[in-house]
């Protein structure tokens, strides 16, 4: 169930951010609040459980933005893996350190998507180095805002956290 | 294998959710293709969800901005409101201004036109246009300034009237529309003579001694003739209207509609020098009566 729970999250988040989006900038900046989500996948789900939360929840980011299918979901077990990485060599604790990776993690999702889609698109349609500032901007912004998208990803999982029986008594 | 496979199954998952949505990428980026029927089952379920979201958060930051936010709006109107109505105020004067401007400039025009005459100009202080009483005007100019009896006051439309009475600092003009008042005139088409002489009210004057023979019609431009001592010739005193010419007697009449409206003079042009040739009687000062 909490892997559903995540994707379901998720999808609010993703709508509440266009609506934000749309009513407060117009479209001037933007913000990639499932790469926090991501980020927490990476430092607290379980291995499958996470993976398999992170590709359904770049499936669904697919359908929604509109981008070629395949890209954010790889982009997004890609960043699962990433994060999983860091919380592993580093160990990540409080809520600037996760605005920090979900930074990090917004820049990858930017820049990856960048990458990608320069190979396979033509030179004129490609997203190019020009948007480089506004990744930067989005990643600042996505950083700046994590800390409301990790509150909503712990309270999931307090709501689905299981004791262990007998370890105590 | 088997056993293999159940060994690394986490590798293989997580690789295969590597691989797998790489290659469905590569393999169609470059094509837009249709949504598959799986796609159109997750947008089914997910629209609403997002649809909601979004009335949701929109319905919100609305609120916020129509009602939360409003909160100091109340003191904001009052200020502005404030602030419009000195700004309007300030508008009203710089239209007075400009007003003002353009008749002085019509003045200064008058005033340019006739350069062996000079002029003083004069602001009207005081009004006095009673129905039974004198038809006088007051300005703030007395024989300190050089005004004296008699002058002629002009604006740029034509006569005013003539000064009456003089102290140091003002002067009191008697219009033209006064029933003491008579103008020597010109027919200006064709120069035919008569006299303007008021009538008491502020927008009446009745024409006198105009010979029944002379062509005259309503309509007709008024002058002065410049006979009158008073008045240099050529300047605009109205138009004739009404005009009625009896089976018998000496003189046709006619009703003048004075080109100045008195009640609308604020500034004027008392004429102390001018080509005032001393001929024949005052025509201004009627017979019997004296101002």
């Amino acid at each position: 169930m909490k892997p559903i729970a995540h994707v379901a999250f998720a999808l609010l988040v993703a709508g509440a951010q266009a609506s934000f989006l749309r009513f407060v900038g117009g479209g001037a900046f933007s913000l990639a609040l499932l790469a926090p989500c991501l980020v927490y996948l990476g430092l607290n789900a379980g291995n499958v459980e996470g993976v398999l939360t992170a590709a359904a929840i770049g499936y669904v980011l697919d359908l929604l933005a509109g981008t070629p299918k395949g890209l954010m979901t790889f982009l997004g077990v890609a960043l699962f893996l990433l994060s999983r990485a860091a919380g592993v060599a580093v160990d990540l604790r409080g809520r600037a350190a996760f605005g920090v990776l979900s930074g990090a993690g917004a820049l990858f999702l930017s820049v990856g998507a960048m990458v990608l889609l320069r190979y396979v698109l033509p030179p004129e349609a490609a997203p190019g180095v020009r948007l480089l500032p506004r990744m930067l901007l989005e990643a600042f912004l996505t950083g700046f805002a994590s800390p409301l998208v990790l509150i909503g990803m712990r309270a999931i999982d307090r709501r689905f956290h299981r004791e262990e029986p007998g370890l105590l008594g | 294998m088997f056993q293999l496979i159940k060994r690394y199954r986490e590798l293989l998952l997580v690789a295969a959710l590597l691989v797998l949505p790489l290659g469905v990428f590569f393999a169609h980026a470059k094509r837009a293709d249709d949504p598959s029927r799986v796609d159109r089952a997750i947008l089914w379920v997910t629209r609403p969800v997002e649809w909601v979201v979004a009335r949701a958060v929109t319905g919100s930051l609305e609120a916020w901005s129509g009602y939360v936010a409003l909160r100091h709006a109340h003191d904001q109107a009052r200020t502005l409101s404030r602030e419009n109505n000195m700004l309007r105020m300030e508008r009203d004067a710089l239209l007075q201004e400009r007003a003002e401007n353009e008749r002085l400039r019509r003045l200064l025009s008058l005033e340019q036109g006739a350069p062996d005459r000079t002029y003083l100009g004069a602001r009207v202080i005081g009004v006095r246009l009673g129905p039974s009483g004198r038809q006088i005007l007051t300005l703030d100019r007395g024989s300190e300034d050089g005004a004296g009896r008699n002058m002629p006051v002009l604006v740029a439309d034509g006569v005013v009237g003539r000064i009456q009475a003089v102290t140091t600092r003002t002067s009191d003009v008697l219009l033209l529309v006064d029933t003491y008042s008579s103008i020597a005139v010109r027919v200006e088409r064709t120069r035919a003579r008569a006299n303007v002489r008021g009538t008491g009210k502020p927008d009446g004057a009745r024409l006198e001694y105009a010979l029944r023979s002379e062509d005259m019609i309503e309509g007709d431009v008024l002058v002065t003739s410049g006979t009158d001592g008073i008045f240099p010739r050529g300047l605009r005193v109205g138009k004739v209207t009404q005009l009625r010419r009896s089976q018998h007697g000496l003189f046709q009449e006619a009703t003048v509609v004075p080109s100045v409206d008195p009640t609308r003079v604020e500034e004027a042009l008392v004429l102390t020098s001018a080509d005032r040739a001393p001929e024949t009687a005052p025509a201004a000062l009627a017979p019997g009566k004296t101002p």
